[in-house]
């Protein structure tokens, strides 16, 4: 089963796509398939969320798309990379250059500051930031006056922010959100849960978030469900309750 | 809750070799020095043993507090062998008898000693090789001295006697000196009893062993010959006592070499406990959920700190035991290496007393669990509410008004006691008043340590910040996340580096003051003295100067003579009159020298007047105008007049200098102690040495001497000591890298997620590597700049104590070469946690806590 954006219509090159990915975990008795032979592509400039119950793979699916984890069979690519045929450096430097993260808690460096955290991924990869992107992100997240704070001296929906402009600043071909709300109380979460929607709509962000939150689901523009490490179904335009409806499917 | 611990223990086999290595290191150095003084000393012990078996009672003679050794008379051996019971008596002779070596010149800087060599019964020699002497015409020399001077069995070698006329003996053997200090010191020829007597010029005898005869027991020989000799105040020993005797003023000499080592071992304990403090302290910290979890399932406070000390414990006493297996093989070890030096040694099994096994194991037992008490104390602390906490957190760090006053305390108090140190006059005082200043001006440094690590580690960081990027400005700030944690580990570092440093300065120190104070006390190119005898005629005949005189290539050759005189006291002119009694040096000079006076005048400096070094005028309380009374030999009691003083540090003037003429007629004919002889201008060195030397070739036991010789030798002997000391500080500087590696580890531990993250950002394994190393070197460099600025600043304290007028001087090469060492170690000791940490799999970290 190929699940792409073909009800758009129109065929664009995706800015990730996986084909035939399987991950295997362990040997013999003990082994795990954490993923089944999982075939998707994710559109440039969209904002998908990858659901499921838990243990469907949907975290390993993200690792492995995003060069964190390695595949046992199948390709994966960034663009036009695959990114399974690269060793660690090559790795690394395309995550440096191509990918943004949001992880669900300990998103920040706790020794620097909001803005070094922010400006860290260019930071390490020596190149200039863009400070007119810089501005409009700061605006964007609404973190101007809180720039010189440590991360201990930041709310948990503030942090959250810091980790959204951090992955936005680099101008990444994809931003990979592992759980971004699952920390925050629903009204911080609605705040950055919007803040990724607008990134997508104004500044053309590619989006995948992993989530169990049907609500957090319902801001993207297509959902694809997992359940056992292959991939079963997906919606487009979720609302909470289609995704909710979907979901109850599954598990029964 | 033991088991708990004791799986805790094995699941990280890791942690505790790391933490162990540190105090087995400690343990192994301690035990090391035991196992080697001990085997030294068994050793010892039964040669004694073996040669005072053969006596059955021993005469010493009374102690006589005179200047020359005291002596037992032949009629002191008649009577001895009048007593009934007696076998056999011998008596040992014993005195100095120049060997002349090959060169024709009397070996070593002291005249060897000769020595009656007893047969019979009462042979108490060890004869190596070859046989006893048993003619008038034949000699034994000892092993060593026939080694290094190159004479083996059959040679014909010049001995000279006690007036230095040279003899021919044959060498009929080597023999072993054994545990004799004197004969080892300075070489031993043996001859036969009337030989040795007729050699030495010794009539008397330093022992009488006595052999009984049957059924005779040494106690009851022992109180017969006490009465018999009662009156003399010798003293009588049975040949058991005799034993104990010997060993005991040896044993002396090894426990100055126990204690002098432990000072070192104590300080690589010290060094280790703070290691170990630390460990447990970040132990804790990781553990948190750990301990809240007990916590929660109903462990009690007590338990839980019941459950730290049990794993310190399990840890101190294991490598206790690693470090007492560690000790015997170091004092093997060091004995291996002595003996392949040529040290004349025992050969005894390695002896590994009780005493050692229990002070290891109790050092290491009560130093781990010692260190561990406070982190025990914070894991109780724990609220079991902290089980439910995702996010361990942030350290934060404020400097608390009790930190304050503490290390006011201490800094105040030591500071007083430094300068109080440096004001006083240098001595032993001073130097004591000092090191308690350092050690309080350290413990402020210790307590201050968490403040001041901040600043420091901005300064030490620059560089690498500068270099690395990223990763470097990333390492700085982690370098001073936990100030508390750094400056443990960083002070484990200092206490090596302030000491090495401490070392170097007083080294450089020494060696620039006693270079000028050399050049001032030795202003002549050569000096000619004769070897440093026992007899009292130890002196160069007065012909030498005349040779030396006649030779075109010298010029201003100054003799110089001394002798002893009573002493009367001196009267006027100072601080009231010194008290009688004693015995003072006094000498004469004669050739061209002009003495710098410090006061007074050399306006009739004849018959009847003395000049006197400013330290003799102190003790007999005389000032110029004064006057000395003498007792001489010739001229019974004289009185002299003060006219000056001099610096006696930098003349080379005797403390009672008088005109030469009358010298002679208050002492006679006295030889020439020492003669001071320049090179004519524009002569070459080698060319004014030859004319020295061949000047006194006819006289065997003058020894030449030149400026640069003596620099030399005390060059040697002071790089000598910098190499032993900074070598043996070498362990507490390892045991403290051992430290840095630990905290990194363990830090890299607890970072793991931070570091996931940086990887998952971007951060090559390269760079996360370079990261962890610019951490390590930074916390290298700042236990090193705070080290080099206590020992410099101490160095100086210390050289102030020890002698007035220093020239300071501070080795920057080698200052700066042990900032580089110490930077490099660190990050030596970063490279496997950063290995590790590179390897880690990013997901797997994401994942953890």
């Amino acid at each position: 089963m190929t699940v792409t954006g073909a009800e758009t219509g129109r065929r664009t090159m995706p800015a990730v796509a996986a084909k035939g990915v399987t991950k295997i975990y362990g040997h013999g008795d003990a082994a795990v398939h954490a993923l089944r032979g999982v075939d998707v592509g994710f559109d440039t400039g969209a904002f998908t969320a990858i659901m499921g119950p838990s243990g469907s793979g949907k975290s390993t699916l993200m690792h492995c798309l995003a060069g964190l984890d390695t595949v046992t069979e199948g390709e994966v690519r960034i663009g036009d990379v695959d990114i399974t045929r690269l060793g660690d450096k090559r790795l690394t430097l395309l995550r440096r250059d191509r990918v943004g993260f949001i992880f669900q808690a300990f998103n920040l460096l706790p020794t620097l500051t909001a803005e070094q955290n922010i400006r860290l991924p260019v930071d390490i990869a020596g190149r200039q930031v863009d400070q007119e992107l810089f501005d409009t992100v700061i605006g964007t997240v609404g973190l101007a006056d809180r720039l010189g704070h440590r991360p201990s001296e930041l709310s948990g929906g503030q942090q959250q922010r810091v980790a959204v402009a951090r992955a936005l600043i680099s101008k990444p071909q994809v931003i990979f959100a592992d759980e971004p709300t699952g920390n925050l109380d629903s009204r911080s979460g609605a705040e950055v849960l919007s803040f990724l929607r607008t990134s997508v709509r104004d500044l053309h962000q590619t989006i995948v978030m992993v989530t169990h939150d049907p609500v957090a689901a319902s801001y993207a523009d297509r959902v694809v469900f997992l359940r056992d490490g292959a991939l079963v179904t997906e919606l487009a335009a979720p609302t909470p309750q289609t995704v909710l409806d979907t979901l109850l499917k599954l598990e029964a | 809750m033991l088991r708990t611990t004791l799986a805790g223990l094995l699941a990280h086999k890791l942690r505790l070799l790391l933490t162990s290595l540190a105090i087995t290191l400690g343990v192994g150095f301690i035990a090391g020095t035991f196992v080697l003084t001990d085997t030294l000393q068994a050793g010892f012990t039964q040669r004694i043993a073996a040669s005072a078996d053969k006596v059955d009672v021993a005469v010493r003679p009374a102690e006589s507090g005179g200047e020359k050794a005291p002596r037992l008379s032949t009629a002191d051996l008649t009577r001895i062998r009048g007593v009934a019971g007696v076998a056999e008596a011998q008596g040992l002779v014993r005195g100095d008898a120049a060997l002349v070596g090959k060169d024709g010149k009397a070996v070593g800087s002291a005249p060897t000693t000769g020595f009656s060599v007893v047969t019979g019964r009462l042979d108490r020699t060890t004869i190596a090789s070859g046989t006893a002497p048993t003619a008038a015409g034949q000699v034994v020399i000892d092993t060593n001295t026939a080694k290094t001077r190159g004479f083996t069995t059959g040679d014909t070698v010049t001995v000279l006697d006690s007036r230095h006329r040279p003899h021919a003996f044959q060498v009929t053997g080597l023999v072993d000196v054994g545990v004799d200090q004197m004969l080892a010191y300075t070489g031993a020829v043996g001859f036969t009893t009337a030989t040795a007597q007729a050699m030495t010029g010794e009539t008397g005898f330093h022992e009488i062993d006595i052999a009984a005869s049957d059924g005779v027991t040494p106690e009851n020989l022992r109180a017969a010959i006490t009465s018999a000799l009662g009156g003399t105040g010798a003293t009588v020993w049975t040949g058991q006592q005799l034993a104990q005797q010997l060993a005991r003023s040896n044993g002396a000499d090894t426990e100055i070499l126990t204690l002098g080592l432990l000072m070192f071992g104590l300080v690589a304990m010290l060094v280790a406990a703070l290691v170990i403090y630390n460990t447990f302290n970040i132990l804790v910290a990781q553990r948190t959920r750990e301990m809240a979890l007990l916590r929660c399932i109903g462990a009690t406070r007590r338990q839980v700190f019941g459950s730290i000390l049990l794993e310190s414990a399990v840890v101190g006493l294991i490598s206790s035991a690693l470090g007492l297996l560690t000790g015997l093989g170091l004092g093997a070890g060091a004995l291996a290496v002595l003996k392949a030096t040529g040290q004349n040694l025992p050969s005894a099994g390695v002896a590994l007393a009780p005493r050692t096994i229990a002070i290891a194991l109790a050092v290491g037992l009560v130093v781990t669990v010692g260190a561990a008490l406070l982190p025990a104390r914070t894991a109780t602390r724990v609220a079991p509410i902290a089980a439910l906490r995702t996010q361990t957190d942030e350290q934060t760090f404020t400097t608390g008004m009790l930190r304050i006053a503490f290390a006011a305390l201490f800094l105040l108090t030591g500071g007083g006691l430094t300068v109080a140190a440096v004001v006083a006059d240098p001595g032993p005082v001073a130097l004591y008043v000092a090191m308690g200043g350092g050690t309080l001006t350290f413990c402020a440094v210790l307590v201050l340590g968490p403040v001041i690590v901040r600043p420091l580690s901005a300064f030490a960081g620059w560089a690498p910040a500068k270099l690395f990027g990223v990763p470097g400005r990333l390492a700085m700030d982690n370098s001073r996340r936990n100030p508390k944690r750094s400056a443990t580990t960083t002070v484990a570092l200092t206490i090596g580096v302030t000491l090495m440093t401490l070392i170097s300065v007083i080294t450089a120190t020494m060696r620039a003051t006693y270079t000028v104070k050399l050049d001032e006390q030795f202003p002549v190119d050569y000096m000619v003295s004769a070897q440093a005898g026992e007899s009292e005629n130890s002196s160069v005949p007065r012909d030498l100067a005349g040779a030396l005189r006649a030779r075109p290539e010298l010029t201003s050759v100054v003799e110089i003579r001394q002798a002893r005189a009573g002493r009367g006291g001196g009267t006027g002119g100072g601080s009231g009159g010194g008290s009688g009694g004693g015995k003072l040096t006094v000498g004469t000079f004669s050739g061209p020298y002009k003495p710098a006076l410090r006061g007074g005048s050399m306006t009739g400096f004849t018959a009847g007047s003395a000049l006197v070094s400013d330290s003799v005028a102190k003790d007999l309380g005389v000032a110029p105008g004064g006057t000395i009374t003498l007792t001489t030999p010739k001229a019974g009691t004289v009185e002299v007049r003060v006219l000056g003083t001099f610096d006696g540090e930098t003349e080379a003037l005797p403390g009672v200098t008088v005109p030469d003429g009358a010298f002679d007629t208050y002492f006679g004919a006295v030889g020439d102690d020492r003669i001071l002889v320049n090179a004519k201008d524009g002569v070459a060195a080698d060319v004014s040495r030859k004319a020295v030397e061949a000047a006194a070739m006819p006289y065997p036991t003058a020894q030449v001497v030149s400026s640069t010789e003596v620099r030399r030798e005390f060059d040697e002997t002071l790089d000598m000591t910098l190499m032993i000391i900074v070598g043996l500080l070498g362990l507490a500087v390892l045991i403290s890298l051992l430290g840095i590696a630990n905290t990194l580890s363990l830090s890299v531990h607890e970072r793991s997620r931070e570091s996931a993250l940086l990887r998952a950002l971007g951060l090559t394994r390269g760079q996360l590597r370079r990261m962890l190393s610019a951490e390590a070197l930074i916390l290298g460099l700042i236990g090193a700049i705070v080290g080099v600025a206590l020992g410099l600043v101490f160095g100086w304290v210390a050289a102030q104590t020890l002698m007035a007028d220093i020239l300071f001087r501070v080795p920057l090469a080698q200052v700066a070469g042990l900032v580089a060492l110490s930077g490099l170690a660190g990050v030596l000791a970063a490279v496997f946690p950063a290995r590790r940490a590179a390897r880690a799999s990013i997901v797997a970290s994401l994942a953890s806590d």
